[in-house]
């Protein structure tokens, strides 16, 4: 090899080096910790509660309908009901969290969407207690599925605090929907989402049947 | 030309991999356990939720009754860490905490009338757990009397404004028109007891 050629491959090696270090560098600047299953820590058991809510299609629909139901029923159901859901769904979280089983969750998850939705199409007037009792029951199932659900390596208390926080919201979701009971054509519209979650209920409830894939 | 570009990559590479975060001014010197002692708290997600239930149900109740708490407040954080110091009593555990912050949320959610004693009689047994909580993490080297200044003022900053935009939503005796304000109250006093009520099964289940 000439003398040029030698200093050519010298050139050739050196500019890989730099460039591999380049790289390097880069990687090492830009790494970030990785998170590659649960959430880990307050950040992480705030995020998983306040997204487990509204991560479960089953939840969420029923979550909105109750807050619905409790505006089309109007006083004292409109105000009860964001004051003592959470207290109600907690005392289920503390159950799923005791590990205490309760018989065929996801079947009654499924139910309270379907028996929620249509309550809310066929604007059911039932008397504040027995309301209360049908949203109670539901409360605690879905409060037990959160407690069950909880990730292992997240904060317990802010997994808690995400969860009742998200809850809450979506009921406040739900009460601002059903405000548009003032209007004919806003409760007819809220009629028609009643039918839509009723028949995300049935989904559901098939699904966890077995019935449906 | 290119190796020396190799050799300054290959040191920048080293620096990078060694950087730490840079303590320039004032925390780790002179008065930096102060900064401690107030910035404590915002690092236990507990204080956050005890002290803000605590200053939403002193507000919710009204200026004359709450008034009470910007001085007993501290004053139970301060009794706190002497109890700490001089007893060993570190933390109540997790299950009173729980309890504490249902019993905070329950009153709120129920609108209930606190008499000035029993709120100010909480308030003080509230700041007296959590600043012995908070002395539980202090290191040999540091200041306890800066560390119970810093703890001190942030308890009675945190516990006055809390009470003050409470106040300031809730208004004195709110008119029909406004009485949504109250239930939005009650409502955070159900979470708040939700909240705690959770704690207590995570507190029960290890």
């Amino acid at each position: 090899m000439t003398e040029n050629g030698r200093t050519m491959a010298s050139r050739i090696v050196s500019n890989r080096v730099v460039a591999g270090l380049l790289v390097a560098i880069a990687a090492l600047v830009l790494a970030q910790p990785a998170f590659a299953h649960e959430q880990a820590g307050v950040g992480g058991g705030l995020i998983s509660g306040l997204l487990h809510p509204l991560t479960g299609m089953d939840h969420l629909i029923a979550m909105v309908a109750v807050g619905i139901w409790g505006a089309q029923l109007g006083a004292p159901a409109i105000w009860m009901l964001p004051i003592t859901f959470p207290i109600v769904m907690a005392f289920g979280g503390v159950v799923g969290v005791l590990r205490i089983p309760l018989p065929i969750p996801e079947v009654i998850i499924a139910l309270s969407a379907l028996i929620l939705g249509a309550a809310v199409a066929m604007r059911l007037r039932l008397p504040f207690a027995a309301a209360a009792v049908i949203v109670a029951v539901f409360a605690v199932f879905h409060g037990h599925a959160h407690g069950a659900e909880l990730p292992g390596s997240a904060n317990p208390l802010a997994y808690g605090v995400g969860f009742v926080v998200a809850t809450g919201l979506l009921h406040l979701c739900g009460i601002m929907i059903g405000t548009l009971t003032r209007w004919p054509a806003g409760e007819r519209l809220i009629q028609g989402l009643g039918v839509v979650i009723a028949a995300l209920g049935g989904y559901f409830l098939a699904q966890s049947l077995g019935a449906a894939a | 030309m290119n190796l020396r570009l190799g050799r300054v990559g290959i040191a920048a590479a080293m620096l990078f991999a060694q950087a730490k975060a840079a303590d320039a001014h004032i925390i780790a010197s002179r008065l930096g356990d102060f900064y401690t002692g107030a910035l404590h708290p915002l690092t236990d997600l507990q204080d956050i939720i005890m002290w803000s239930a605590m200053g939403v149900l002193a507000g919710s109740l009204g200026a004359a009754k709450g008034r009470w708490l910007v001085l007993v407040f501290p004053l139970g954080l301060l009794a706190g860490l002497v109890l700490s110091r001089f007893f060993g009593v570190v933390s109540a555990g997790a299950a009173v905490d729980a309890g504490m912050i249902l019993v905070l949320g329950l009153l709120l959610a129920a609108a209930a009338r606190v008499p000035t004693t029993l709120l100010s009689a909480l308030a003080f047994g509230l700041a007296l757990m959590r600043g012995a909580a908070n002395a539980g993490d202090l290191g040999p080297d540091a200041d306890r009397l800066l560390f119970a200044a810093g703890l001190a003022s942030a308890g009675y900053a945190a516990i006055t404004l809390t009470m003050a935009l409470t106040l300031a939503f809730r208004r004195p005796d709110a008119a029909p028109a406004i009485a949504w304000r109250g239930i939005a109250i009650r409502a955070v006093g159900g979470w708040i007891a939700a909240i705690g009520l959770m704690m207590m099964g995570f507190a029960l289940a290890t």
